[in-house]
This record gives structure tokens, sequence and C-alpha cells, in this order.
């Protein structure tokens, strides 16, 4: 209750300080965010498995969406295909967790991530390839949401949706099913609880999740390219997760918050700069960086515990 | 045609191998795996092109210090950053290593002479190109696998007959041993940093006569991974056999598979190679 609420205030906050449009389209997309994050943290923070290639979730989503949306079929049945999407290459990305653990898998899901991003660069015919693609707008029953207070709504629901999904899932015999083979796989494994089906489990919910919000993100954009989801996002994530806190799902949305804050927090102090420095484009790179490795080094365990 | 594929195929795999060996000799001393080999290379050559190109040194004194200064810079990481690392999830070196290769690629695109115009340095003696019948042999391919070899000697003698390679690999194998030894732990950790840097210093310096010298070129770093795996991920030798085999794979696939299919293949290969052989190809000899 004290987090919805202390959320409510920060919103209220980013839309006076932002203007109305700039500052819910800017909430939209902290929301949608959060839905990606919520993937990784149910991947990283409950079933202790690691993800490096968690963007790849997300483009398999967009694009999915952008091609349903492309053919002529209903957006909301798209973004259910692009959830199955994401699912299914969830379960094949975990398919290597069989047989390998810790780093090695996680080498594994950056393999997959580079080749799915390969693979969208190279079947341009389907893609638009690296020169981009670009996504009508979401329509909702004959409804076009163009506008940033009905596309933060819609994000903001299905990120509801997903929380509460997700709080069922944590309760359940699945959940428990991800704690303990994150706490000791093979005591789990002793227990009865057939580990690869629920690391499979964990990376289907958490593919799912990061399709959904690369749909939705798609939609609030309007345009794709292949390198908007490469190594960058995947690292994004693996920091929204890392700064929010792995082991609770509102985690996930603290973590977004700060995600697409920085990016205006960096813009505000370019323009403070004097004007020789503030046009040059590493300074975002750099500002980047720094708060990562500043947030590593002063909590090497991540920010909440 | 083959020979040909073969000899640019080897050129290439021995700059994936000098970087693979490198993430693999920070890997295995300190447990960190390191996403700014890449950078490092990046900063490495461009410090070698300013030096040699900016400030008028003579072309080997410049590749030289670049390589000493990347070393020193590589330990100074290792002092005030990467040591807090230490002991914690794999997460956490990945994400700091991270972002510390964004700190410094986005410090190098602030540099405006960096980021306009194209760099390429002149190694002397590497310019030009020799007809061996059908076989166009470029010095510059020749002289990375020389560079490659010579590096590799070199480490291999660092590693048997010097005390503070002994003591590296002592660690490596086991801390807490090495440590009742009176062996630095924490002194090994800077001076595997140091050489991971100074390698991957090298392999941009290389790179550059073949490629041109620009800030994005580290990307060249993710086909370290794939070579690293095959290795073994604790095989130093293992590391540089698998770069060499992923680019000569990669200029095989580039010949032969349909266009593109040479970007993926290191990346299918490694997942080949993480399921039919999780401990690497190699894993026979060093185990």
């Amino acid at each position: 209750m004290k987090q919805a609420l202390a959320l409510l205030t920060l919103a209220v906050a980013t839309v006076w300080a932002l203007g109305l449009d700039y500052g819910l389209g800017q909430l939209a997309f902290v929301a949608t965010w959060a839905i990606a994050g919520l993937g990784l943290v149910i991947i990283l923070g409950q079933s202790g498995q690691i993800s490096l290639g968690h963007g790849a979730f997300l483009a398999v989503g967009a694009y999915l969406q952008a091609g349903w949306v492309a053919l002529g079929g209903p957006p909301l049945l798209g973004l259910a295909v692009a959830i199955a999407g994401g699912a299914l290459l969830g379960a094949l990305a975990s398919l290597p967790g069989r047989r390998l653990g810790g780093l090695a898998f996680g080498m594994s899901t950056l393999a997959v991530a580079l080749i799915v991003e390969e693979a969208l660069v190279r079947f341009d015919g389907l893609t638009g390839g690296a020169s981009g693609l670009s996504v009508p707008a979401l329509t909702l029953a004959g409804w076009a949401v163009v506008d940033p207070l009905p596309q933060f709504a819609v994000s903001a629901t299905a990120l509801a949706l997903a929380l509460l999904v997700c709080r069922r899932l944590l309760n359940s015999r699945v959940g428990r099913a991800w704690r303990a083979v994150r706490d000791d796989e093979g005591a789990a494994e002793a227990s009865g609880i057939d580990t690869a089906h629920a690391k499979g489990l964990a990376f289907a919910v958490g593919g799912a999740l990061g399709a959904l919000a690369g749909a939705l993100y798609a939609h609030w954009l309007g345009y794709l390219s292949p390198e908007q989801f490469g190594l960058h996002v995947s690292f994004e994530l693996l920091m929204l997760v890392f700064v929010g806190g792995a082991s609770r799902l509102m985690g996930a949305v603290w973590g977004a918050v700060v995600i697409v804050a920085l990016p205006q927090v960096i813009a505000l102090l370019r323009d403070a700069l004097p004007a020789g420095v503030a046009n040059m484009a590493g300074l975002e790179l750099v500002a980047f960086g720094l708060v990562l490795v500043a947030v590593v080094l002063w909590r090497p365990a991540g920010l909440v515990r | 045609m083959i020979l040909q594929i073969l000899l640019s195929g080897i050129a290439t795999g021995c700059i994936y191998g000098l970087v693979a060996l490198s993430f693999v000799l920070v890997y295995k001393a300190t447990e960190a795996v390191s996403f700014m080999q890449g950078e490092l290379l990046m900063v490495g050559a461009f410090a070698a092109v300013a030096l040699a190109a900016a400030a008028g040194w003579p072309v080997w004194l410049a590749v030289g210090v670049a390589v000493v200064g990347m070393a020193l810079a590589g330990a100074l990481v290792e002092r005030l950053a990467l040591r807090r690392a230490m002991g914690q999830p794999h997460l956490t070196a990945v994400l700091l290593t991270f972002g510390l290769g964004l700190m410094l690629r986005g410090g190098v695109t602030t540099v405006p002479a960096a980021t306009h115009g194209v760099h390429q340095l002149a190694l002397p003696g590497l310019l030009g190109q020799v007809q061996l019948g059908s076989l166009t042999v470029s010095f510059a391919h020749l002289g990375v696998i020389a560079a490659t070899v010579l590096t590799c000697a070199a480490l291999a003698a660092f590693f048997r007959f010097s005390r503070a390679g002994l003591a590296l690999r002592a660690c490596s194998e086991n801390p807490r041993v090495a440590a009742m030894m009176g062996v630095s732990a924490s002194g090994m950790h800077t001076l595997a940093w140091a050489l991971g840097a100074a390698l991957a210093a090298l392999a941009g310096i290389l790179m550059a006569p073949v490629t041109f010298v620009h800030p994005g070129m580290g990307v060249v770093a993710l086909k370290a991974f794939p070579a690293a795996v095959i290795g073994g991920m604790h095989s130093l030798p293992g590391a540089l056999a698998g770069g060499v085999f992923i680019g000569v794979a990669e200029a095989l696939a580039g010949r032969y598979l349909p266009e593109g299919a040479n970007h993926v293949t290191a990346y299918v290969l490694m997942l080949v190679a993480l399921l039919c052989f999780p401990r690497g190809l190699f894993a026979g000899r060093t185990a």
C-alpha cells in the first residue's frame, strides 16, 4: 500500500514536472519497462537463473506484434500471439539449462540473443532489416491509442495484470519450486521437483512478459529496428533488476523508474553544461556507465536485499 | 582459393584468440566475467594511434607504450573497482565490467577527433602484399599471425619459468593453497587484470592495420566468448585454438554458406559446443 502511494506521488510529480503529455509518455515507458523487468525478476530473483539476452524476448514480441498488425490481425489477439511467441522462445532458450548451470548457461542465453538479433537483420523481407519497420498505432475496439494518456493506461493495466499473475504464480506450487531451485537445486531435485521443468517455466514466463513489453513498446515508438533490442537492452534490463532488487516483484517497477528517469536526468545535466561539452554523443554513455558502476560498487549485492 | 580463405580466417581467428585469451586469463584468476575486453581493445588501439599519429612518436614505441599503459590501466581498474566485486555472484562482475566498458566507450566518443574521420595505424612492414602463385598474402595478416605466435610463446615462457607466472597459475588453480604457500592472491588478481588488459590492447593494435580504428571496434570481443567457450573457459591454449577455429569457420561460412550465415556462425558453434562439449572441445588434455 505504501509503495502504491509512493508510486502515485511519483507519477503526479512526474506529470507536474514534465508537463501532461510528455510526463504521461514517460510513465507509459516506465510501465512497459517494468513488465519486461518483471520477467527478469522471475528468472533471476525467483528461479535463480541468469539471462544475458533478455532483449531477444522484447524483440520477438515487438516484431510478432508488428507483423501481425501489418497482416491485418486484431491487435489484442496480436498481443496474445506475441506473448505465446515469447513464451516459446523462453522455453527454447532454457533448454541448454538441462545440461548447463550458472555461467555456461548465461553464455547460451547470450548466444540465443545474438542469433535472434542477427536473424532480424537478415530476414529483411519480413522485418525491414537494419533500415527498420514502422508500426501502426494500437487500436482497441476501433479506437486508436495514440495519445500518451491511453498509452499509459494500457501499459499500466498490462503491468497490473502481469503483477497479479506473477503474485499468484509465486504463491503457488510453481513459485515454491522456483525458490527451491534457486536456493539448492540438488535438494529441490531430491524433493521430487522437476527442476528442468521449473526452469523452463520460469523462462517461458519471463519470455512472455518480455514479449508483451516489446509488443507495447513497438506501438508506443511506432518504429522498430533490430539494434533497438541489442545487447545494451539486455544489460539495461539487468541493471533495472539489480537497482530495483530481484527478490521482490515491485523491484521491477522501481528499477524501471530509475532506468527511464536516468536519460532525462542526463539530458538535464547536459543542458546545464557549457555548449562546447554539451553536444558530445559519448556523454550519455559515460553517465550511464558511471551510474551502473557506482551502484554496483556501492551495493555489490544489489540495492534492495 | 581455399588457402586464401584459410589464411584470412586464421588471421582473424588470431585476433579472436588473443581477446579470448585475455578474457580467460582474467576469468581463471579472478572468476570475473569481463564484458569490457572489447573496450580495452578499442582504447588500446586508440592510445597507439594517438601516440603515433597525433604525438608523432615512432610507431613501435607508441605500440609498446600503449600496451604497457593499458596494463597499468588494467591494474588500476582492478585496484579501484573490480576488487569490490570479488566473491559476489557472476552478475555483479558482469554489470560492473559492462558499466566500465560503457564509460570507456563513451569517454573515447566524446573526443571529437576520435569519432570524426577514419584512423589507421600504419605499422611499418605490415602494409602491402605479396603474390605467391594464385595466393595473395597480405603482410598485415602475416603480421597478426606472427605477433600472436610470439605473444603466446612469451606468455608460455612467463607461465612456465617466471616466479610471478607460476604464482598466477597456482592462484588460478587453487587460491587457498596458493595463499598458504605465500602467494599474494590480491596481487595476482591485479597481475591478471594487467595482463588481460595488455593482451586486449595488443589485439586491438594488431587489428588496426586490417580494419580501421573506431569507437565501435570493441564488438569483435563478442566473438571472444564463443572462442573461450569452445576452449572450455579454463584453458589458455584452448581459448587461442577456439579463436582460430571460430575465425576459420567464419571465413569458410562466408564463402560457402548463404549470405549472412557467417555472422551467426560463431554463436551457433558456441551453442553447439555448450550443449555437446560443456567442458570445451579440448577438455581431455587440460583436465
